[in-house]
């Protein structure tokens, strides 16, 4: 059967997979490739593929040229806390908007749903006010606390949660279970691929976050990655070797949370195609 | 220009919001100076200028043991913008920041005018260029002082020349004669037969039509009854946004690509590109590129704007300020800017930097630089106003507008100059 399909319609659904993977994976394996390049390789017409020598010197430049490691550190550091963060409080403000009946539930859900139509430039000035209000400015919580609300996350986590059917709910409120238990044992575990999606979706969100952690530092010991990288684009702005290993060494933590999270990524997307 | 436009955009909006008190010049000081005055420095420049920036700015802090300087880097123009203003509303703002338009904080609403300071006899004012402190003025008075000044220059890929059979040795005077050797090294110079190949493009149209139309006798603004009037779409002007169509419907210039033509001009696919003098510094010789630079071609009369930099003393603190001020006399002395200058592409703000020795050599050696250094005899400063960035905004939408066939030139300059009044109003 499976030999069948093979020699039948399944060389072009193959065909087209692979032209189409190969497709996603250019951009990446010509940014590696790239970034061991000479800057006479990058300029060649037409374009050169392999570097004609293999310079991994332009990874010792970008340590040269701004404090990586630090950067590198504070970008993990504030990206895990305002993911976890984030997601804690999101699934709390999901369960309360889906699962809970209190006066005035319609008002709140319009009210964070309304968050999501105000752009971050207008509410820069007035949030910067507040944080150094409170004495943040050059601190850890002062990059992370104004960022781990998202009303994106809440809406993802909501959409799904409502989908768990209100009959495993009502069986674990027979057992004895309050509104805690109901959501750590039957909400959560349910909504795993969901939670998974958003944490990702979330921590990629926070890892490129450029403008807030520039306005709200000016100690480079407080600095983000993005930052970094955005002084290194500025500063060789014609060096792409170098730009490219920075950007090589930038992309690993994230291309290691998304295959952490993969497995349930895939499962979210083929669930939201179903219906109970 | 597109980085300094949002970056005035956020000026403006942070002026309307109302956020300064007033500052006024230094007063007498009414505690004694500390024994070390720690002064926050934010700086926007990164590359070959910040380098020479934070080299010496460390090397003034380990001179003065009276002065700590606490060095950051504030993003590009418009990020550092954002963040000045923000911190101004907060109290927080650096004590000098070396940014771009920082003399429109000087507006209604606050005083951060140097017009006190620039008078110490140590400065020696009258050395400056004239234009340079045009350049530095907000409302006629001196709010900044120019640092990190460059200006457009034409550069071009001598591979792409060579290949093409021309000779620069007598480089084009006026626009129309740049016109025909930028189509004759699109027809006969893409060396390395690239599919997307120009003669001619720009990373900053807005910068370069402000020349173009003071080359043509046109100015851009005007000043009415005390108010600002733009003048840009008067005949003349309509006349060099007509030639900017040209240079689109010859082919010469790709439409709507300006952002694309730095990486197209050092990938060796445009053979002349008009761009900062700071971009010396950065551009490497490579297999598709050879650099060379010829003066701006014009129209009825040579003329190039100025841009860039100045450093503006934003704290209220009197001994802070004077410690900002001894910063600033240090980074403009004519020895540094002579530095500054050769390590940059920049262009020295002092007349007696470019009579050194030292910048006489250079210039010899390097005609690069030489080009930039040259046109400071005919250069002119555009004049800030709350609603440049609205102006500059405008204008790039007009020029899409007139390379893409939307608008005839006439009307987009039109169009422009109405929302440029209706945005005044």
């Amino acid at each position: 059967m499976g030999k069948r399909k093979l020699h039948g319609y399944n060389w072009v659904a193959t065909f087209i997979l692979v032209a189409g993977s190969a497709l996603m994976v250019f951009p990446f394996v010509w940014m590696v490739l790239s970034s061991f390049k000479t800057a006479a390789d990058v300029y060649t017409y037409p374009p050169r593929w392999i570097p004609s020598t293999w310079k991994f010197s332009n990874y010792v430049k970008v340590f040269e040229m701004i404090p990586f490691l630090r950067y590198y550190f504070n970008s993990i550091y504030t990206s895990v806390m305002q993911t976890a963060i984030q997601i804690v409080l999101s699934i709390t403000a999901a369960y309360a908007l889906t699962r809970l009946d209190y006066p005035g539930k319609s008002y709140l859900i319009g009210l964070i749903r309304s968050t999501m139509f105000v752009p971050l430039v207008v509410t820069l000035i007035p949030l910067y006010l507040l944080v150094s209000g409170v004495g943040l400015i050059d601190t850890y919580a002062g990059i992370i606390l104004p960022q781990v609300f998202s009303a994106f996350t809440i809406f993802l986590l909501m959409a799904f949660f409502s989908t768990v059917p209100k009959d495993l709910s009502d069986s674990a409120k027979l057992d004895g279970c309050g509104y805690y238990r109901i959501m750590m044992y039957v909400i959560i575990p349910n909504s795993l691929s969901a939670i998974s999606t958003a944490t990702l979706f979330s921590f990629l969100g926070h890892w490129k976050s450029y403008t807030w952690p520039l306005i709200i530092t000016n100690k480079a010991s407080y600095r983000t990655l993005p930052i970094g990288l955005k002084y290194l684009v500025q500063e060789s702005s014609s060096e792409y070797q170098v730009m490219m290993a920075a950007s090589v060494m930038a992309i690993l933590p994230v291309l290691i949370v998304f295959s952490l999270s993969e497995k349930q990524l895939v499962r979210s997307i083929t669930l939201t195609g179903l219906k109970s | 220009m597109k980085k300094t436009m949002l970056m005035v955009m956020v000026l403006v909006l942070v002026c309307g919001l109302g956020f300064a008190t007033g500052v006024k010049e230094a007063t007498t000081p009414a505690t004694p100076r500390p024994a070390v005055v720690k002064l926050q420095v934010w700086y926007a420049m990164s590359g070959a200028s910040g380098e020479a920036f934070t080299k010496q700015a460390k090397a003034f802090d380990e001179a003065r043991a009276d002065i700590e300087l606490e060095l950051t880097y504030s993003g590009s123009y418009a990020d550092t913008a954002t963040k000045v203003s923000a911190a101004l509303l907060s109290g927080n703002a650096p004590d000098v920041a070396v940014m771009a338009a920082g003399q429109l904080y000087t507006g209604e609403r606050g005083d951060f005018s140097m017009e006190q300071l620039v008078k110490d006899a140590d400065f020696n004012a009258k050395d400056i260029y004239d234009g340079m402190w045009e350049y530095a003025k907000y409302d006629g008075r001196i709010a900044s002082v120019p640092y990190g000044i460059s200006t457009q220059v034409m550069y071009y890929n001598k591979k792409i020349l060579a290949q093409a059979g021309i000779d620069l040795s007598t480089p084009p005077a006026t626009w129309e004669e740049f016109l025909k050797i930028a189509k004759q090294a699109q027809a006969k110079g893409n060396f390395t037969n690239q599919p997307d190949f120009y003669g001619f493009d720009t990373s900053d149209g807005v910068w370069l039509i402000k020349s173009m139309l003071y080359q043509n006798g046109n100015a851009v603004v005007d000043s009415k009854d005390g108010k600002i009037v733009p003048v840009f779409a008067d005949a003349k002007g309509v006349a060099v946004a007509e030639f900017w169509k040209r240079l689109v419907d010859e082919k010469v210039m790709p439409a709507g690509q300006h952002n694309n033509a730095e990486k197209k001009f050092l990938a060796g696919s445009l053979a002349f590109i008009a761009s900062s003098s700071n971009r010396i510094s950065r551009w490497p010789t490579s297999a598709t590129l050879e650099l060379g630079a010829i003066p701006m071609p014009s129209f009825t009369q040579k003329s190039i704007a100025l841009g860039g930099n100045g450093i503006v003393i934003l704290t209220q603190d009197v001994h802070n300020r004077q410690a900002g001020w001894e910063l600033v006399k240090y980074l403009t002395k004519a020895d540094n800017q002579t530095a500054f200058a050769l390590s940059t592409g920049y262009l020295p703000i002092r007349k007696s930097a470019q009579e050194s020795q030292l910048v006489k050599d250079t210039l010899a050696q390097n005609p690069l630089y030489k080009i930039a250094f040259d046109q400071l005899e005919y250069t002119w400063a555009y004049r800030h106003f709350g609603e440049m960035g609205t102006m500059d905004a405008n204008f790039w939408y007009a020029l899409d507008e007139i390379e893409k066939g939307v608008l005839t030139p006439a009307a987009a300059m039109d169009k422009a100059a109405k929302a440029l009044i209706k945005e005044m109003e």
